[in-house]
């Protein structure tokens, strides 16, 4: 696979938040002042337009400088950690123009490290890595059990799912919803539910 | 919502245009963009320091960039922060030699975007930054225990950082020395506010957040955050004593300290308010054995068109003092 395959990841990753900007303004005007959804899909998108038209084939670089067009997209809180996240991805992958489909675990796993270096949040604090973090532990046993890439996504997605809807068992530490302490346990975190539409994503790409 | 504006979509950058035609003897913008401002006035070696933040404060930010104060900031829609991008325009614009320092507000948005300002800063053009995250309203969360982060929010003691700090770069003392004294400055500054009325963002056209007709918010943010103590509005006396009692025991600010007192207007409240807070300050300062450097009074850091007040004291040692009365002259801080 070469850096298509990441280009069709993001556009798919665009398709999916634009396609549920309502719901991400829904469940985030609970807990924070509810501009996720439109971050997220003006965000992506943005990312998109740079990965396609990004001039080299060093895929490490496409995905860098598609996380520098989402941050100057979208400068929130969120928009900023995903940008992260993709930036951090482009340095890891840096010098690769093919991949194999074990990078793609490479990928979400460096993508986890740039959101959890810049937000300085942990697992089990209600945030987007409470979704991501089990996707990224199914999909590394996946890969190590031999699975093809499909059922290696299905997991992935199903982890993720859960995660999510573990979310509501968790009190909020970071960011707005944390002031509502004990209240904020059994509302969904919509972070959470980014990560759950990534994996979504990423079963439509393979 | 009722504001002296054309298109709400277009308020930043108007205001960002008025504000370069106001003053074109101190401050410009680069990378062709206005959100991207730095000071006209450059000294080869001497450290560069920036700011940043969402608009809708002024003066802060934009207003303190000028001689002896900041060489650049960049600022984002309402509320919002900059990009990292932006940052990084500013921050290679005014690296003239001797590395760049950040001085901005604990908040998260800006923290995010400031520290991947900071690594680009670093992997793509060579430039030293270092950091200083202000956080002194003693309203937004108690004190930190050692080796834990700072929770509280950044609000207007951040001015008397930018003065400190600015002189200190301004006197070529080089980054390291320039961040100890702005971490001294953060270090022994604590702010409270009061709300009276709520702000409405004009992209949004509401009120994010009400107050009733006849109560205040003691403790509340610079951009409506949830205060510690909602009641009826007492007298400015009752007021300022509630938040100076809070304010003073908290560094705390003791008998035979000297400070600066900054009272800042958050936007609606009138300059003839903000000196009847003034003469309480000064009574309950002395009764408490402080005596006070000198007085900032009028609007340094608003929220809008938000009614109400902050008090900031500033512990000064030698050194803060030198640097505090160093001359500055900026769009909105002159000091001869």
């Amino acid at each position: 696979m070469d850096r298509l395959f990441f280009v069709r990841y993001l556009d798919e990753l665009q398709k999916i938040m634009s396609e549920n900007r309502e719901y991400l303004i829904d469940l985030d005007f609970v807990v924070g002042d509810g501009d996720l959804g439109l971050t997220m899909s003006d965000g992506f998108l943005a990312a998109y337009q740079a990965g396609k038209d990004y001039p080299e084939t060093d895929i490490g670089k496409m995905l860098y400088s598609a996380g520098k067009a989402m941050s100057s997209a979208v400068p929130s809180t969120m928009g900023t950690l995903m940008a992260s996240g993709l930036m951090e991805a482009g340095k890891v992958l840096k010098g690769k123009t093919e991949i194999e489909n074990e990078d793609i675990a490479t990928f979400f796993m460096a993508y986890e490290e740039g959101v959890m270096n810049r937000g300085k949040a942990k697992v089990g604090e209600k945030t987007f890595l409470d979704g991501l973090d089990p996707a990224v532990e199914a999909m590394k046993a996946s890969f190590a059990e031999g699975d093809e890439l499909s059922v290696v996504a299905q997991k992935a997605v199903r982890a993720a799912r859960e995660g999510f809807e573990k979310t509501t068992t968790m009190i909020a530490v970071h960011g707005r919803a944390a002031t509502r302490g004990e209240a904020s346990r059994s509302l969904k975190d919509p972070g959470a539910a980014v990560a759950l539409l990534m994996m979504i994503a990423l079963q439509k790409t393979v | 919502m009722k504001k002296v504006i054309n298109k709400p979509e277009n308020y930043v950058i108007e205001m960002l245009e008025g504000l370069y035609i106001a003053h074109p003897d101190l401050i410009t913008y680069t990378d062709n963009d206005p959100h991207c401002l730095v000071s006209v006035n450059k000294k080869e070696g001497k450290v560069g320091i920036a700011t940043g933040g969402g608009s809708g404060h002024l003066p802060l930010f934009l207003g303190y960039v000028g001689k002896g104060m900041l060489d650049g900031c960049s600022v984002g829609d309402v509320f919002q922060s900059p990009s990292a991008e932006q940052m990084l325009a500013v921050t290679k614009e005014i690296n003239h030699g001797a590395g760049v320092l950040y001085i901005y507000g604990n908040y998260n948005g800006d923290i995010f975007n400031f520290d991947m300002a900071a690594e680009m800063a670093d992997m793509e053009e060579n430039i030293r930054v270092e950091s200083i995250v202000a956080g002194e309203d003693v309203a937004s969360a108690g004190p930190s225990a050692p080796g834990e982060s700072n929770k509280r929010r950044g609000v207007a003691g951040i001015v008397f950082v930018f003065k400190c700090a600015g002189a200190a770069a301004d006197a070529m003392l080089d980054l390291d020395s320039v961040k100890r004294v702005a971490q001294k400055a953060a270090d022994n500054v604590r702010t409270m506010g009061v709300a009276l009325t709520p702000c409405t963002v004009p992209r949004v056209g509401k009120p994010g957040f009400e107050i009733a007709e006849d109560e205040m918010e003691i403790g509340m943010g610079i951009h409506g955050e949830t205060g510690i103590r909602k009641g009826k509005l007492e007298t400015a006396d009752q007021i300022v004593e509630e938040m100076l009692e809070k304010v003073v025991k908290d560094l705390p600010y003791e008998r035979g300290d000297k400070v600066a007192v900054l009272i800042n207007g958050l936007g609606a409240t009138t300059l003839d308010e903000q000196y009847i807070v003034t003469r309480k300050v000064d009574e309950f300062l002395k009764g408490k054995g402080i005596g006070v450097h000198r007085y900032y009074v009028g609007e340094y850091v608003t929220s809008l068109e938000m009614a109400g007040f902050s008090i900031s004291l500033l512990k000064l040692d030698e050194e803060l003092t030198h640097y505090l009365d160093a001359p500055a002259q900026t769009p909105f801080f002159v000091q001869l």
